[in-house]
């Protein structure tokens, strides 16, 4: 299969990039320190200590490294030509795209996965205990975030043939869905009192609206997932159905496939 | 078997048309040459080849395969030095070898092709830091990997210095030779000149003509063209030369003391001849072959 041949080369190459390696090695560092000082501030650490403890920095890291790992990884060989040498030899643009998103997804799953599994060793010894379940559960759905960003980037980097809009549109899409997002909910909320759209609180629709971003899917998972008696207007008896654990899951995963398959066909479908 | 047949491609971005029902066979076996000046459209034809673009009408078949339904399929058939291309600065000359090897599914020794194109000794050394000529021959090198059966190479020497030029010619001598089919495209006369079977010549998106180049010779000015000194001038009869077979028009030049006719090649001996037995001592002649350059001019200069 050639998008291997694809995947391989091109993880060879951002693991050229002194940036990257200093990167990735730091997000799995983030995992570690989390690990090393989560002990500290909780007497008897359980696994489903470590993901509320990490989210603000998960939430931030990961999306910056899965943007900046694909956001040029098309365009910027478009720009220059290799994506013309790499096409001009037997391989389709799904084997391009798809060996992209596995080589530099890889990478970034790589990297999580070393934090998070020497990040959970160090919670559980020597004062703590393990749950293989939490564990796994945690590092499925935090890939699964990861590669969101990535895919993401991916689809940005299929869509344009720009390079500077290409990096505009990367730093608008942090900027938009990491940064500003989760701080929204007030002025949502005002907004929507001053059309007499709520009252007090976001109803349950606004609620949907402004956790659908991958970092909003991402938190609220994992407090269905960890916490023992999630609170909050997305959980609890009257909370609806759609704002649960489980549809927050599904969008992660949608966020992880979608972008990436629509950025794939509208590149598969326009002139190089 | 067919190596290429285009069927009445056309692109058109906009009201702009670079290639206007371009028809076209290459049979299996033939070094075609695809000339035209910068700009005539010749990239965007490769570049349907190779799926990068999208015709707006017509279809194109490698060996029976669809560029664009079987694209994968038709590239696997071919060796392609592409234009406008940039090499991957961070691997060697060898790593780029092998990746064409890997995904060409082919064997091979990368030294080996190396040292065919001419920078064995650049085998271990970053691309990065490679001049144009060093890696065109690299892209070439990555062409011939794996023998294809047909190579598409577009303007493959520009970069290249005179004695890369010549290499390059003999590389697609041995390709021919071996079986390959040759498509490459140009914009300089004598490449085309030194080493195709057949040629087209394309302007403005128009394929202006298509023939083998005696064939596109003999269609303009009627071939050869005799300038012949003579002692007498005025004792030739200029329609007595004429009716000679093969010849198509003579002229008189009296201030030069000659005659200019304009034949077919075979009919020179003819001519001279002719002159002879009419009593007329020859002193010298030369002869003038109209060169690819006046072809040119006639079907994309002279054409408006």
């Amino acid at each position: 299969m050639a998008w291997q041949t694809i995947a391989k080369k091109d993880a060879r190459a951002v693991l050229d990039s002194q940036l990257f390696r200093y990167f990735l090695g730091f997000v799995a560092f983030a995992f570690v320190v989390g690990g090393y000082l989560l002990p500290n501030v909780v007497e008897t650490p359980a696994p489903s200590d470590f993901p509320g403890y990490m989210s603000e920095a998960v939430t931030l890291l990961v999306p910056l490294l899965g943007l900046l790992l694909g956001y040029k990884a098309i365009v910027g060989e478009r720009a220059s030509g290799r994506l013309g040498l790499l096409l001009s030899l037997p391989h389709s643009r799904r084997d391009v795209v798809l060996g992209k998103f596995v080589g530099r997804g890889g990478l970034l799953a790589l990297a999580i996965s070393a934090g998070i599994v020497t990040g959970s060793w160090l919670v559980y010894y020597p004062y703590g205990s393990f749950d293989p379940l939490d564990f796994l559960a945690y590092l499925v759905v935090t890939l699964c975030f990861g590669l969101a960003f990535v895919g993401i980037a991916l689809a940005i980097s299929t869509l344009t043939t720009s390079e500077h809009v290409a990096t505009a549109a990367t730093f608008g899409t942090f900027f938009v869905m990491v940064v500003v997002w989760p701080e929204l909910r007030p002025l949502l909320a005002l907004a929507l009192e001053q059309i007499g759209l709520a009252n007090g609180g976001l109803p349950d629709w606004a609620l949907l609206l402004h956790g659908l971003t991958p970092g909003m899917s991402y938190e609220r998972a994992l407090t269905g997932l960890f916490t023992a008696d999630p609170a909050g207007a997305y959980f609890g008896p009257d909370a609806a159905w759609y704002l649960g654990t489980a549809p927050a899951l599904g969008l992660l995963f949608a966020w992880a496939v979608l972008p990436i398959t629509i950025g794939y066909l509208r590149f598969q479908s326009t002139d190089l | 078997m067919t190596a290429i047949r285009a069927e009445t491609v056309s692109k058109r971005y906009g009201t702009l048309t670079a290639l206007d029902r371009v028809d076209l066979t290459v049979e299996e076996g033939e070094i075609f040459g695809f000339l035209g000046p910068n700009g005539a459209g010749k990239s965007t034809m490769i570049n349907v080849f190779l799926d990068f673009v999208r015709p707006t009408e017509g279809t194109i078949e490698i060996f029976g395969h669809d560029c664009q339904a079987e694209s994968v399929a038709a590239r696997k058939r071919m060796g392609v030095l592409p234009e406008g291309y940039d090499v991957y600065d961070r691997l060697t000359a060898r790593q780029h070898i092998l990746f064409a090897m890997e995904s060409k599914d082919a064997g091979g020794e990368p030294m080996e092709i190396l040292e065919r194109v001419g920078i064995a000794e650049a085998a271990d050394r970053k691309a990065g830091g490679f001049s144009k000529g060093m890696a065109q021959r690299l892209v070439l090198g990555m062409a011939l990997v794996g023998e294809p059966d047909l190579l598409i190479l577009d303007e493959p020497t520009s970069g290249l210095d005179p004695n890369g030029a010549v290499a390059m010619r003999e590389i697609i001598r041995q390709e021919n030779e071996r079986g390959a089919t040759v498509f490459f495209s140009s914009h300089i006369l004598e490449q085309v000149e030194a080493v195709c079977d057949r040629v087209g010549i394309l302007h403005e998106g128009e394929l202006a003509a298509i023939d083998t180049i005696d064939g596109l010779r003999s269609s303009v000015g009627g071939g050869t063209k005799l300038q012949i000194s003579v002692d007498e001038v005025d004792r030739i009869d200029v329609s007595t030369i004429e009716t000679i077979p093969g010849v198509e028009s003579a002229w008189l030049d009296p201030d030069a003391s000659e005659v200019v006719v304009t034949c077919s090649n075979d009919a020179k001996m003819d001519v001279l001849v002719g002159l002879d037995d009419a009593g007329v001592d020859v002193l010298n002649f030369e002869t003038e072959e109209p060169s690819l350059e006046d072809l040119f001019v006639e079907y994309t200069g002279g054409r408006t």
